[in-house]
């Protein structure tokens, strides 16, 4: 074979070398950036091969067609890098076909205006052949195209290079290796570049960026091979720490440094009916729920405590966290703001704090009731008065007993509640009251046509039998209500009984008993389980001259039919 | 299926073969049944491999050495880079077929398994060698060495059968293109076998001109025609002779191979026929006096070899039947050594 050039001999290693770093990299498709990769590999031994030929030309016509054939893998270069890079780290979105097209627009032109033999002399406005000591090759003097395309190169290269920075100082050993060799094979060919065009290089004319590229196909083979550059690529990290933030079930608002709302998630969209698209950009305090008193929790260290909020599921307590968001400065741009739905949590805890109570409590007193009589009993036989009180007993712990089921239901997590026209709930819970005391006058007021879930029953249940049983006047009289106003029912069950004992709501407010305050049964419990179950409030005013009246608000069902009134 | 008929692989992309034969090498005929057992350690896997890639590529190199003496033109790196084209291929065909291999040639395939990566960085490097060696030698072993490349990323990729199609109504004027997706010619009986000897024939005889940057002149033109057609009867005969072999399971698996049709005895008497067609080939080399004596020389020696192995075919066991034709090229490398080109 003829004698090659010194040059071409090193071009040769350079294509082998990157030549196998692309079918190693092209072979590692569908992984992120692989085809990028191969792109921008196969540009580089494109460049150097075709160097080659023109090397070993003979004629300044023949060298003059192989450099212009150069032109092809010249732009190839930076288009792959730039779309490798963003497809490795994960900015696949910007990597569409429409991105591609507009990104290769002057590299195709450049090879246009080459394949069209350089009209105008865009590219070279003068070709010589130069004999040197390593090769005989085309020096040219570059037209304008030359250098657009020169600064573009640099352009995309630059654009290419910072996602990948921001990898190298990543905490991930392998990734923090892979960048390194991936900017050291990217580094060395606009080094060698670079001083091409400051007029660096000793031999004038000569361009040793394909040269270099032997360094660059060695740091991409060692990437590929040793720090399983494709195999291993970050890119699912940015999409699955995204993933997390969308999927995360509790609600996250990113409030910026100015209050202003910066994003929101899936779920805090969803839990609080906010139409994402108009809500960020808008000044937290109209978008973020109850945003003072959680603003309030990131200036004090106070224990956190349940806020109440309301959303599409009605009234939920929500514990707030507050995080600031820090960058490398140690400077504070922005909080993450999370909801954490602490409502089944709260609701545990205080039936296990109650159903404690029943037992050590009214249990106790019952069956101490019972021992009692029932040693009198034994005493003399003939006591009708203890037989009935031994009754009485036994039968409020059968009932304690029936309303310790009900509300057990209301805690079964795999129990699911119908939903039902109010008036029907209505009319259950007033047959069931009637029951009780047949005496009873139980009056129904307007009652809308709305839907509502049947736990409405239960509640509305136990008010009524504690209106009657709590009364002390002979003719018992209880009267239902109701009225809608924005998807909420509000139904008020008034009785004109003695009233209740402060001490039993306040504990219900309160959300938790102590051995000294604490309510007695456990109807008002199941009243305010089933209200906070629907997402609910409860409230208790006295009326005049006597009596109770107990509101219980609920939201109206959303696949509820729009009501008439009865 | 069998060596030689694999061997051609790097180059019978020219004639639209297929570059990855979904079966393995016939050498390992006798490893399938009884070579290798489950106590196979990695020595016998690596000779399992060594006889595969490595072998098919220093067989392919003697070849094109022995082409390059018979056309007169100086020695080149033809050799090497068909060479390396052949390893590289035959290297990344058994990572790529290794777990449909474990069956046939569970030795090579269990080396293959095990080595995968490794074994494809060394095929990337040998092409890329190769390639870089005929970049050095011209545009025209460009053009040869990069065919092999081409189909492997067709073969690698999905779209080529979309490119395939898109290319079928050009199918009668390109049939180098439209040929490469369907119909599998593999599988088309006797063109399989005939396209893999054009294949080789054509990278035998094309590589030593093409990297020597030799044209092809009227008055050379008797010779290269000549050897061309002495390398693809040769290499028809290579491919079939093992399927002598492979009768059973080609039958039953319904390939359609010359044994399979017309039976052993018929293919043998088939086989010298072609066999007597290189020989009158040569004849008319000599004849012509297109080539030295000592080329001609180690073809007929390469051709005796050649008719001993077709005439003990059903006579030999797996392994030697699955090298022996390749060994043919071995013996004329060793005769042109020895009597100076």
């Amino acid at each position: 074979m003829a004698a090659l050039s010194p040059l071409s001999v090193a071009l040769l290693v350079a294509v082998s070398v990157g030549l196998a770093a692309a079918i190693l990299a092209w072979r590692e498709r569908p992984e992120p950036g692989a085809t990028w990769l191969a792109v921008l590999l196969v540009g580089q031994v494109w460049w150097a091969t075709f160097l080659v030929f023109e090397l070993e030309a003979a004629t300044l016509p023949a060298k003059a067609l192989w450099y212009d054939v150069q032109w092809v893998g010249v732009v190839a270069v930076p288009v792959g890098w730039l779309f490798f890079a963003l497809a490795y780290t994960g900015y696949d979105r910007y990597v569409t076909p429409f991105t591609v097209a507009a990104v290769s627009i002057v590299p195709a032109a450049t090879v246009a205006v080459a394949a069209a033999g350089d009209p105008g002399n865009l590219l070279a406005t003068e070709r010589v052949v130069r004999e040197t000591a390593v090769g005989t090759f085309l020096e040219v003097v570059p037209g304008p195209l030359y250098y657009i395309i020169a600064g573009y190169t640099y352009l995309l290269g630059a654009v290419g290079s910072v996602p990948l920075l921001q990898l190298i100082r990543d905490d991930a050993r392998p990734f923090r290796g892979q960048s390194a060799a991936l900017l050291v094979g990217t580094a060395a060919p606009w080094a060698g570049s670079v001083a091409y065009i400051t007029g660096a290089i000793p031999i004038a004319g000569l361009d040793p960026t394909p040269l270099v590229f032997v360094v660059s196909g060695v740091a991409y083979l060692l990437a590929l091979s040793r720090f399983r550059l494709l195999t291993l690529a970050p890119a699912p990290r940015r999409r699955a720490r995204q993933l997390v933030f969308e999927q995360l079930h509790d609600p996250v608002f990113v409030v910026g440094t100015e209050g202003l709302l910066v994003d929101l998630n899936e779920s805090a969209a969803e839990a609080f009916g906010i139409d994402r698209r108009e809500a960020i950009g808008k000044p937290a305090s109209s978008t973020v729920p109850r945003y003072d008193a959680v603003r309030d929790l990131a200036d004090g260290d106070d224990k956190p405590r349940a806020i109440p909020i309301v959303g599409r599921d009605g009234r939920r307590p929500y514990e707030a966290t507050v995080r600031d968001v820090v960058d490398d400065h140690d400077r504070t741009s922005a909080s993450v703001i999370t909801f954490h739905d602490v409502g089944a949590y709260l609701g545990q805890q205080q039936r296990l704090s109650v159903l404690n109570r029943v037992f050590r409590h009214d249990v106790r007193t019952e069956t101490n009731l019972i021992q009692g009589y029932a040693e009198q009993l034994c005493a003399e036989s003939s006591d009708e008065r203890a037989v009935s009180v031994i009754e009485e007993s036994a039968g409020r712990i059968l009932e304690l007993s029936e309303r310790t089921r009900t509300a057990g239901e209301l805690f079964d997590p795999t129990q699911e509640y119908a939903s039902s026209p109010l008036p029907d709930v209505v009319d259950e819970a007033v047959a069931d009251a009637r029951e009780i005391d047949s005496g009873a006058r139980v009056e129904v007021g307007r009652v809308p046509e709305v839907t509502v879930s049947v736990v409405l029953r239960v509640v509305l249940e136990n008010l009524c039998s504690n209106a009657i049983r709590h009364n002390d006047r002979a003719s018992p009289w209880v009267e239902i209500d109701a009225t809608v106003a924005d998807a909420w029912v509000d139904v008020t069950v008034a009785d004109d009984g003695p009233g209740i004992d402060p001490a039993e709501y306040d504990v219900l407010d309160r959300g938790a008993e102590t051995p000294l305050r604490h309510g007695s049964g456990i109807g008002l419990w199941i009243v305010k389980w089933g209200v906070d179950h629907l997402g609910g409030r409860i409230s208790f005013e006295e009326r005049e001259p006597r009596g109770t009246l107990v509101t219980v608000s609920v939201p109206v069902e959303r696949s509820g039919v729009p009501g008439t009134d009865r | 299926m069998t060596d030689v008929r694999r061997r051609p692989a790097a180059d019978d992309t020219m004639a639209n073969g297929p570059i990855r034969p979904s079966t393995s090498d016939g050498t390992a005929e006798q490893s399938r049944s009884h070579a290798t057992t489950a106590a196979a350690g990695t020595r016998r896997r690596v000779g399992a491999f060594a006889t595969a890639a490595p072998f098919t590529a220093v067989v392919a190199a003697v070849e094109v050495a022995i082409a390059t003496a018979a056309l007169g033109v100086p020695l080149s790196t033809a050799p090497v880079a068909v060479g390396l084209v052949a390893f590289s291929v035959y290297a990344a065909d058994h990572v790529a077929d290794a777990e449909g291999d474990v069956g046939s040639t569970p030795a090579r395939a269990q080396f293959a398994l095990r080595y995968g990566d490794q074994l494809m960085v060394a095929a990337a490097l040998s092409y890329g060698l190769a390639v870089a060696l005929a970049v050095g030698a011209g545009p025209a072993a460009l053009a040869l060495v990069l065919v092999p490349g081409a189909v492997w990323v067709g073969y690698a990729t999905d779209w080529l059968p979309t490119v395939g199609g898109l290319v079928a109504p050009l199918g009668d004027r390109v049939p180098r293109l439209g040929g490469v997706s369907v119909p599998r010619l593999k599988d088309v009986f006797l063109l399989n076998s005939a396209a893999v000897a054009l294949a080789w024939a054509v990278a035998v005889v094309a590589a030593p001109l093409a990297f020597a940057r030799v044209p092809v002149e009227p008055a050379h033109a008797p010779t290269v025609a000549l050897l061309f057609a002495y390398v693809a009867a040769r290499s028809f005969v290579d491919v079939e002779v093992p399927n002598v072999r492979d009768v059973a399971a080609d039958a039953a698996q319904g390939v359609s191979t010359l044994p399979v049709v017309y039976g052993v005895a018929e293919t043998r008497r088939i086989l010298f026929a072609v066999d007597g067609v290189a020989a009158g080939l040569l004849v008319a080399l000599v004849a012509t006096d297109a080539a030295s004596g000592s080329v001609v020389a180690a073809l007929a020696a390469g051709l005796g070899v050649s008719v001993a192995v077709t005439a003990l075919a059903d006579r030999l066991d797996g392994s030697t039947l699955g090298v022996a034709p390749d060994c043919s090229y071995l013996v004329a490398g060793a005769v042109l050594l020895a009597l100076g080109p």
